[in-house]
This record gives C-alpha cells, structure tokens and sequence, in this order.
C-alpha cells in the first residue's frame, strides 16, 4: 500500500493546498512504489493538462495499485509518437487515427486499444469579428494551416459539400500569430490550445470543431503493437486500468487536474489559469453519452465505421481490424 | 677527394616545374665537400643556392643525381638529427619565447634538454637577456642569430646555414664570425654557409663555391689556405678579389 | 560635437523600443521591454532552472561536438587520404534533419537528456572541424621545413608546430559553435523534454505569450554573447602570436581523377555508416530505413517513376531558394566582417545581434521575419541568410586579422587607406576563412532553407519532409535525406573547386597535404 492512498479515497476538492499535497505525492510516488513493471507511455505533447488523467493516475498511484510503474515520456515538436512504440521503448503511445492508420499503412504493427478523445479537436478558429462558423464560410477566406494537414481540410470540404478551390491555403505555422496579425482570417487548429491561448490573451475567437461537421476521426488514441498485445497484455490491462481512473477523477474535477499538472511540472512554464481553461474546454471532447454508458475510452463498431468512412477520405484507408477493444474489455469486464 | 665520410654531390641537378614554364634551377653538378670542413656558397640572388642547400637537407628532392654525406642520403641524416639548417627568414615559431625557440632545435633532434646549454648558445650570438622575449619583439638580425642558436642547439654534423647574417650589422657580425667558426671547427661540424657577403666567405670558410646566374653551376672554387683567427691581410684581400672576378664572371 | 553619455543612449534605445512595441501590440510580433522585464521578474525561478538544464546540455554538446571536430581535424592533417572522406561523413551528419533524428535518438537513449546532448553535439562538429583545419594548415613552409629537417615526421610537426599555429582558428571555432550548441541544445528539447528553455519557447508560442517568447530569446541570445565574448577574451589572453607571412610552394601535383575518386570512396563509405549504425543499434525498418529501402523506393519500386518526380520537383523548388539565401548569406557576413574592419567601432552593435541571431531557434524568429517580409522569396532568402551568416562574420573576422604584419607596414608605409589595405592585404588574408565558411555555409543553407519551408512558403523539400514525417512515410523522408545530403555534396565540390582555384593563386599552403 502506497502512502497516497487515504488521498486517493477523498473527493477531488480544488483547493491549493489540497493540490500541493498532490503535488508532493507526485513526486514522492514513484521512489516509494513496491517493486513493478515498468512501462514506459509515449505522450504526444509536452506536459501539459491535454494529459492530466494520466498524472493523477501516477500521482494517486493507480498504475502502482496495479503493479505498473509507469514512466511518462513527454512528446515536442519533433517526437513522433509512432518510432518509440514500434522499437518498443514505449509500452503504449498517445496517436490519434489518422496519424496511426498512415503508421499502419507504412508497415507499423499497430492497434488502437482506447480512445481519450471521441471527437476529434481539429477546429478552425476564427475571430469573433470575422467568423467561420459553418465549412460554407470558408469560401473565399485565407485559411492558415500547415500544408501537412491538406488533407483535412479536403475531407472536411467533401464531408460538407464546399468547393476547396474556393479557399486561400497559407501555409503557417503552428501559432495564433498570422490570425491576429491579420495575415490569415482563420486557422486549422486543435480546439483546445490557440483558441485557448487568443482567449488568455483577450481575443475573442470563433472555433468550430470539425466534429461538429461530419468529421470523425478518434484522437489522443492509445496505440500498442500486436506484439504487446500478444506478450504484454497484463501490463496493457494493467496501464489502461489506471488511465481510466485517472481520467474518471479527472471528469470528477478538471480544475483540480489543472492544479495538479501545474504542480507536478513547475518547470515546464505552465499557466495555470491557461490550463484550467484547456481542462474545461477539453471536457466535451472526452467525455459523452457513450463515456458515461460505458465508461472512459470506450468505442462502438459504430464509432469505428464513421472513422473508418472519415479516414478513407483522409486517403487513409483500414479496416475496422486496427481497433481492438479486448483490453478495454478486460478492464471493465474485471470491474 | 675521395673520403667516404665526406659530403659528395654527384650530378645534381634540380627543375621546377616541367613544359615550357620549367625552370632550372640547379644545372648538374658534382662536389665533394671534406668533413669538418666550412665551406661557403656565394653566386648571384635568384642562381640556385637556397635550393642547392634545401636538396642537401633533403627538403626537396633532386630531378637528377644523389647526394651522400658520410655514405648516408639526406634522408637518413635527417632522420637521426644528423643535420640542421638555418633559414634564411630564420622560421621561428612566433608563439614561443627565445629560449623556447632554441630549446627546439634541442628538442626536435631528440636531445636531452638542456637550458644552461641552450642559454650559452643564447649568451653565444649576443641574445643574453631576451630569453623570454617572443619573435616579434626581436629585430630582424636577432631572429637570424636566434635561429643560428636554435641550430647549433642540436648539436649536427652537418650544419647548413642559409645567409645567416645577411641582416646582421657588420661589427655584429664580425664578432660572430670570430666566436662561431672556432665552435664548429671544435665540434668537427661540416658546415656550409650561403652568403653575399665576401670578406665573410673568406674569413669565415676553408673553401669557397662561386656559382654563375641560375641555373647554378660551380665557376670557380677557391681554397682558404689561412690561419685563423684571420685579420685583415693581403692575402685574405687577394682571395676576396679573387671571389669578386669569379662572380663577375 | 558633443557626447551623449552611452546611458543616454541605451535609454534612449529602450524607450524608442518599448514605443514601437505598444504602438505595433495587435500584431503579437514584438514585446515591450517592460513587459519582458515583468515576465522575467514574475519568472525568476522557472527562468534560472530552465537556464541551467539548457545550458548544462549545451556545454557538455559543446565540449563533445568541439573534440570530435577537433579529433577529425587532426586525423585529416595526419592522414591526408583520410581527408575527403572525414570531410563528407562530417558534412552529411550536419546536413540531417531533425526530423529525421530526433526520433532515432531518442529511441536510442530513451528518456534523459541524450539526444539533447548529441544535438548540440552535432551542431558544432562541422564547423569546428573546418575552422581547426584551416588552422592546422596555416603554417608557413619554413616551419615545415624546420621540422623535416631534422627529419621529424606529421606527429611532431603538428604536436610542435601545427597545433599551437592552429589555436587562433580553434578559438574562432569555438565562437562559432558556442551560439550553435545552445541553439542545439535547445531544439534538442523539441524531441521530447520536460523542461528547458527550448521547452519554455515551444510553450510560450503557441501560448501567444509575447513576453515569455522574447524574455526567452534574449535570455539565449544573452548567454551565447557571453560565451561569445567570454571565448574571445580567453584567445586575447592566450596572447595568440601575430601571423607570419605565409608562403608555400604551389602544389599542383594533385590530379582531379584522384579526388572524384576519393568522393566516391567517401558517399560509399557514408552508406556502409548509414546502414551500419542502423544495424548495430537494431533500428525498426518502420522509421530508420536503409539505404537499399531508398534505393527501392526510388528506383526499383512500381511507383518510383513518381516518388522521384515529387522528390526532385521538391528539390527544385528549394534549391531556387536555397542558392540565393547562400549567396546573400555569405556576402552579408563577408561584408559586415570588412564593415567591421573599417569601422570597428560598429562590432559593439553587430556582433551582439548577429550572436543572438544565431542562438534564438528559428520557430521563435520566423514569424517576426515572416511578419516584416511577408511569406514570399524575399523571406525565405532571409532566413536563410540569418541562418548562415554568422559563422561566415566570423571566421572572416578572425582571417582579416590574420592579415601579416609586414605586409600591413608595407600597405601603411605607403599611407595606402583603410580600403586599399583591406583590398590589397586583408581580403587576400581573410581568404581560406571566407572559403571554409563557404563550405560550413552549405549543409547549414540547406538546413535553413527546409526549416523556412516548413514554418513560412510551404513548398520544396522542407515541407515534403514536414508532411511525410507526420504521415510516418520514412521511406520518403530517408529519401529527401538522401538526395539533401547528395545535393549538399555537390554544393559542396562546387565550393571546394572554386576554392582550389582561387587558393592556389593566395594561400596555397591550404592545399599541401
Ligand atoms: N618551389 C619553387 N618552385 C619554382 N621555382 C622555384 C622554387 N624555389 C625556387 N625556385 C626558383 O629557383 C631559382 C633559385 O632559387 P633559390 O631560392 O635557390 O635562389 P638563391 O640562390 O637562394 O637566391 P637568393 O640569394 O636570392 O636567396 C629561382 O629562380 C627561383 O625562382
Ligand atoms: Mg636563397
């Protein structure tokens, strides 16, 4: 039994000491925990709220309870998420279908054993004075983005019935910059991060979620090779059962979350007004009536086949083989 | 003439460079130099002594004939530090001291180091107290005898000296002449010194090489048959001007 | 005329800043000088720590990146075959992308600070070796002579003679590298790190956080200037001996079939590397492909047709950049160096700008100069050419001074002017530096030139290698890297053949051996 566990009965209260506590555990935890597997999860990003569910499962020891001792590797800029999970330094990484249905194409052993994101945050922000509000408002506007994401924005406009040639595509980079300064009158963007940052700034933005707009393709996805999910389905079972509890205390108090994300990685410059807002705008994203009926990370035949409709015009075809949903199976069919 | 322990160049000749823009530099030629002997090189700028001298030291390679001192080539002299040559812009390394730049003729002879020698060489060609002075402190002359310094320092057998004196004043050098050749007469060092001086080829040599205008061939060879130390004498300004005629050609 | 005391100034400087800053807010592009001064004080702790796990990375880069170039300048000296062939490994390890690397290493190290340090490492590498060549090289024949003839052989000659007349181009190296393993070090962090100011610069970017961004920048900037001056204060120290006038003999013997064929030993010996190291470390095929998998990508494979004309169209596309920004790189840092040697007065305020240039990552600068140039070719070539002019200022920096004393007397004796001595003695002087900076300037244009691909124009190789690398399509992007690397070799000969051609007439010691 870890120290953290009368913690861990408590309700999740947003107060500041309360999140220093956390925080201290956090640290603490990982020294203290009985001897385990290790298992090493690729993120996607940087540390931030995007993956809270995760820290409060390390934090609160979830992964030690289920005899895990998890490493988290921070993703960047240059860190594909792919190359560590198919060399196997990861056990699991954080993709999103579209990004391992072109992995798989290329070769990569991969299958998608949970779903974080069961919309897809890809948005196009705008500001508030010069609205994109439906794909149709697209026509004629600059739309900033980079050209890696083409194809998006084509599926978008097949799913939505809107003539590409109409849109002006500048390539730009990852910022809010062009659309501020005017160089672009929107921008191809995750939901929660530059609208999230405009907001911080005191820019009112426009965002309209590609989910809203027929297009379905699962994110911030857990991806494990065949191989893993032959030999090292204990450990599997084992990592999903914590992310699932950290992800359900995490639904419990987003706020408390942020606090603890800004508490565990003081130095990675979080704002934590800037994460709570992202915790709360990334709600909606993961949780849903199908979350609630069963349970975080779940996904239907239903869910696939759309994904696999969106993914096709993606130019990214699989078939429904690369979901496997025995592991989520086996941690909610355990209780 | 034919001491095999002696220097003995046997036709050669040296080109740079081939086609029309060759240029002879050294026309064939054979010398036979006695050990421990001085002997002095003097011809006209530009005629090919400098490479005559760099061909003896194994720095550059003669198109046509071979060079034996003591029956071994320039190359195996210079791999036993056998030889040492003086240049005529002296090539001291400018980031060491004085005595830094003596001890490296020690040095790279594989000799044992030795300062107090290296400080009688310095005493020697009148550099006491600039012993740690660098190379740009030094005036052109000083450089020159500090190279002189750094070449006796390894103690040769075969010594080349290529105009060592040439911006040395002329009481200077006069002091140096008297003071170096009883070193190397002692030392049994066969020495060969390239100078425009003539009074000092005199003075200095047993034996006198004039060459003609490049490409260099030997003119005139002239015996020193004096006593030293060597004053002013009529038979030393008669073997001067004997020079002169042969340089006049 | 009057004085205006230096504080005045600076005063003066700030306030004409902190103006243009609010007047210029909406755009996000340049933050105020009280609002940094804010973000620094509210950020003290956050700002220390990152500093010191950047600069930790960064120095140990440093002191590995300068000792592998310096060790392969010595091998070069010292087995002169050897040379082409260490000369192309060290270009094309320069020239891969991050892309490319940044997920290899870190499957290799795993989590820790590995690849960050092996980046920073790799920064710096190839400049040093170059510039410490040209320094091994810089000797007189009479020196040469010296040693030969007393018959000591390369060993002697270079622990005597060569090294210690190499070390004023070592310290010019190790300017040029101090700004590049900080830079290193810091896109180091973009592989995946918790904490750093790479981290932090990532972070306050797409936070929109101006402050945090410029606070950062100059935080980078400052710390290289530091090392910067620091390095320079330690050569000054060393009281590096004046030069000499340098003359060798012309060496023409070298024949051009020998060279093409010790090319062509080196590229087969970088693919016996590439495959190799692959192998030994047992890299998935999935993201580390080989050589034969780009051979059959791009020739043997049904759609090779194809992938190759999208390759090259590619290829074309940045090359029409690249060449220009080179260009303008190059006479931008040879100019400002001769700019500085009439008017020296002017280092105070170029070299500072110029060391932050080249320590600030170009994600964090791109956008100020895609913001004042637009996202045409006028803002590539820029790019390109910040990106490439540093190490070309200095090393020219270093070979004007290296200009002989006597013939600078000569120059003065006649009252000849400041610009007929910089054309007729430090221009000719500053040559074989001008021209290894020619050859460090190749892979690093190229670099350039694919990072403002992927940040600003969208086209050409940099954006194919963004696109393919987030489709996990490694057997394109093994091959961008291979035709880069191939593209930058042959830049690479260019430059070499036009410096064999000029330094044979000025400095023909650089060619012996
Ligand atoms: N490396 C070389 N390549 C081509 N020509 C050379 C080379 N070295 C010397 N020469 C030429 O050979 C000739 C002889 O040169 P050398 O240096 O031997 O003359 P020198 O007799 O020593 O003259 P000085 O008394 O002026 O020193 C000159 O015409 C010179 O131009
Ligand atoms: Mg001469």
């Amino acid at each position: 039994m870890t120290p953290t566990t009368p913690i861990r009965r408590e309700a999740l209260t947003p107060t500041r000491r309360e999140a220093l506590v956390l925080g201290a555990a956090a640290l603490l935890t990982p020294r203290l925990a009985r001897a385990a597997t290790p298992a090493t999860l690729q993120l996607s990003w940087l540390h931030s709220v995007q993956f809270a569910g995760s820290y409060i499962a390390q934090s609160r020891g979830y992964w030690g309870d289920a005899g895990l001792d998890v490493t988290l590797l921070p993703g960047g800029p240059n860190a594909p998420v792919e190359p560590p999970v198919v060399a196997g330094t990861a056990l699991v990484g954080i993709s999103a279908a579209d990004y391992t249905a072109a992995a798989v194409n290329q070769g990569a052993p991969f299958r998608i054993i949970g779903v974080a994101m069961q919309k897809n945050p890809f948005a196009i922000a705008s500001l508030a004075a010069n609205p994109v509000a439906d794909p149709r408002d697209l026509i004629g506007r600059r739309i900033g983005m980079a050209l890696a994401n083409m194809p998006v924005l084509e599926a978008l406009c097949a799913l939505n019935d809107v003539d590409i040639a109409g849109i002006e595509v500048v390539p730009t980079q990852y910022d809010a910059a062009p659309l501020v300064q005017g160089q672009v009158d929107c921008l191809l963007c995750w939901a929660t991060d530059l609208p999230v940052a405009m907001r911080m700034q005191g820019i009112d933005s426009t965002v309209m979620l590609l989910a809203d707009h027929g297009y379905a393709v699962h994110s911030q996805t857990y991806i494990a090779t065949q191989d893993s999910l032959a030999n090292r389905r204990a450990d599997l079972v084992a990592l999903m059962k914590g992310e699932i509890r950290g992800w359900g205390d995490y639904h419990a108090g987003p706020e408390a979350a942020a606090n603890l994300t800004v508490q565990m990685f003081p130095d990675a410059g979080l704002d934590l007004e800037t994460q709570k807002l992202q915790a709360e705008r990334q709600v909606p994203l993961m949780f849903s009536d199908l979350t609630d009926a069963q349970g975080f990370g779940w996904f239907t035949d239903d869910t696939v086949a759309a994904n696999i409709e969106t993914l096709a015009l993606l130019g990214k075809p699989v078939s429904a083989d690369l979901w496997d949903r025995s592991i989520l199976e086996e941690v909610y069919g355990a209780g | 003439m034919t001491d095999p322990r002696a220097l003995r160049l046997e036709g050669v000749a040296k080109r740079f460079g081939d086609g029309a823009g060759a240029i002879q530099a050294v026309a064939p030629c054979d010398v036979a130099i006695a050990r421990g002997t001085t002997t002095a090189l003097v011809g006209p700028s530009g005629c090919g002594k400098s490479t005559l001298l760099r061909m003896i030291a194994g720095l550059e390679a003669p198109t046509d004939g071979g060079i034996l001192f003591g029956g071994e080539t320039p190359d195996t002299l210079r791999r036993r530090a056998g030889l040492a040559m003086a240049f005529q812009d002296a090539a001291l390394l400018p980031w060491l001291r004085l005595r830094g730049n003596v001890a490296l003729g020690r040095k790279l002879a594989r000799r044992v180091p030795d300062a107090a020698a290296d400080d009688a060489l310095i005493r020697l060609v009148g550099l006491a107290g600039f012993e740690r002075r660098r190379p740009a402190e030094l005036s052109g002359g000083m450089r020159q005898r500090a190279a002189i310094a750094r070449a006796l320092a390894g103690d040769p057998d075969l010594l080349l000296l290529d105009e060592p004196f040439g911006a040395v004043d002329e009481l200077t050098r006069e002091r140096l002449n008297a003071e170096l050749a009883p070193l190397w007469d002692a030392r049994g060092t066969t020495t060969l010194l390239v100078t425009h001086s003539v009074i000092e080829a005199v003075r200095l040599s047993d034996r006198v090489l004039v060459f003609s205008p490049r490409p260099a061939r030997v003119v005139a060879d002239i015996a020193v048959p004096l006593a030293r130390p060597r004053h002013s004498s009529a038979a030393l300004a008669d073997l001067c001007e004997a020079v002169r005629a042969a340089l006049r050609g | 005329m009057i004085r205006m005391p230096r504080v005045v100034v600076w005063a003066a400087l700030l306030l004409g800043w902190e103006v243009f800053a609010r007047l210029t807010a909406d755009g996000f592009v340049i933050a105020a000088p009280t609002e940094i001064a804010q973000y620094v004080w509210r950020n003290t702790g956050l700002l220390w720590r990152a500093t010191g796990v950047t600069g930790w990375v960064a120095l140990q880069g440093f002191v590995w990146g300068n000792l592998a170039g310096v060790m392969l300048a010595l091998a070069a000296v010292l087995i002169p075959r050897a040379e082409r062939g260490l000369l192309t490994l060290a270009l094309l390890a320069f020239c891969l992308p991050l892309v490319a690397t940044g997920p290899i290493l870190r499957v290799l190290y795993g989590p820790g600070q590995g690849p960050q340090v092996t980046l920073a490492a790799l920064s710096v590498v190839y400049t040093t070796f170059l510039s410490v060549l040209v320094g091994l090289r810089a000797v007189p024949q009479s020196w040469l002579d010296l040693a030969r003839s007393y018959g000591r052989g390369p060993v002697t000659l270079l622990a005597l003679v060569r090294l210690p007349a190499a070390l004023p181009y070592l310290v010019a190296g190790l300017q040029i590298a101090a700004p590049a393993a900080f830079l290193g070090a810091m896109v180091g962090e973009f592989t995946g790190a918790e904490r750093g100011l790479g981290v932090l610069t990532v972070r306050a970017l797409r936070g929109l956080d101006l402050p945090a961004t410029w606070a950062v920048a100059l935080l980078a900037a400052a710390l290289s200037m530091a090392a910067f001056a620091g390095i320079g204060a330690l050569g000054r120290r060393l009281s590096l001996a004046p030069p000499e006038i340098l003359l060798a003999a012309p060496d023409d013997a070298r024949g051009r079939a020998g060279a093409s064929i010790q090319g062509i030993a080196a590229v087969a010996v970088a693919l016996a590397v590439w495959q190799g190291a692959m192998d030994a470390f047992d890299l998935p095929r999935f993201f580390a492909r080989r050589p034969g998998d780009v051979w059959d990508y791009l020739v043997t494979a049904p759609e090779a047709g194809a992938h190759r004309a999208n390759l090259l169209a590619a290829l074309g596309e940045t090359l029409t950049v690249a060449l220009p920004g080179y260009g303008a790189g190059l006479l931008l840092g040879a100019g400002l160096a001769a700019l500085l040697t009439l008017a020296p007065p002017l280092a105070a305020l170029v070299l500072p700008v110029s060391v932050a240039l080249r320590s600030i990552p170009i994600i964090a600068t791109a956008p100020l100069i895609v913001w004042a140039l637009g996202r045409g070719a006028a803002g590539s070539i820029t790019v390109v050419a910040v990106m490439i002019f540093f190490p070309t200022l200095v090393a020219c920096l270093h070979g004007l001074a290296r200009a002989p004393r006597p013939l600078m007397d000569l120059f003065d004796s006649y009252d000849a002017g400041p610009l007929r001595r910089l054309w007729g003695v430090q221009l000719p002087a500053m040559l074989p530096a001008f021209f290894a900076s020619a050859r460090m300037a190749v892979p690093a244009a190229i670099l350039a030139v694919t990072t403002a691909e992927w940040l600003a124009t969208g086209r050409g190789i940099g954006a194919l290698m963004a696109t393919v690398a987030s489709t996990s399509d490694y057997a394109m992007l093994w091959s961008a890297i291979a035709v880069i690397g191939l593209a930058a070799l042959a830049t690479h000969a260019g430059v070499a053949a036009l410096e064999r051609a000029v330094l044979r007439r000025t400095s023909p010691e650089q060619l012996a051996g």
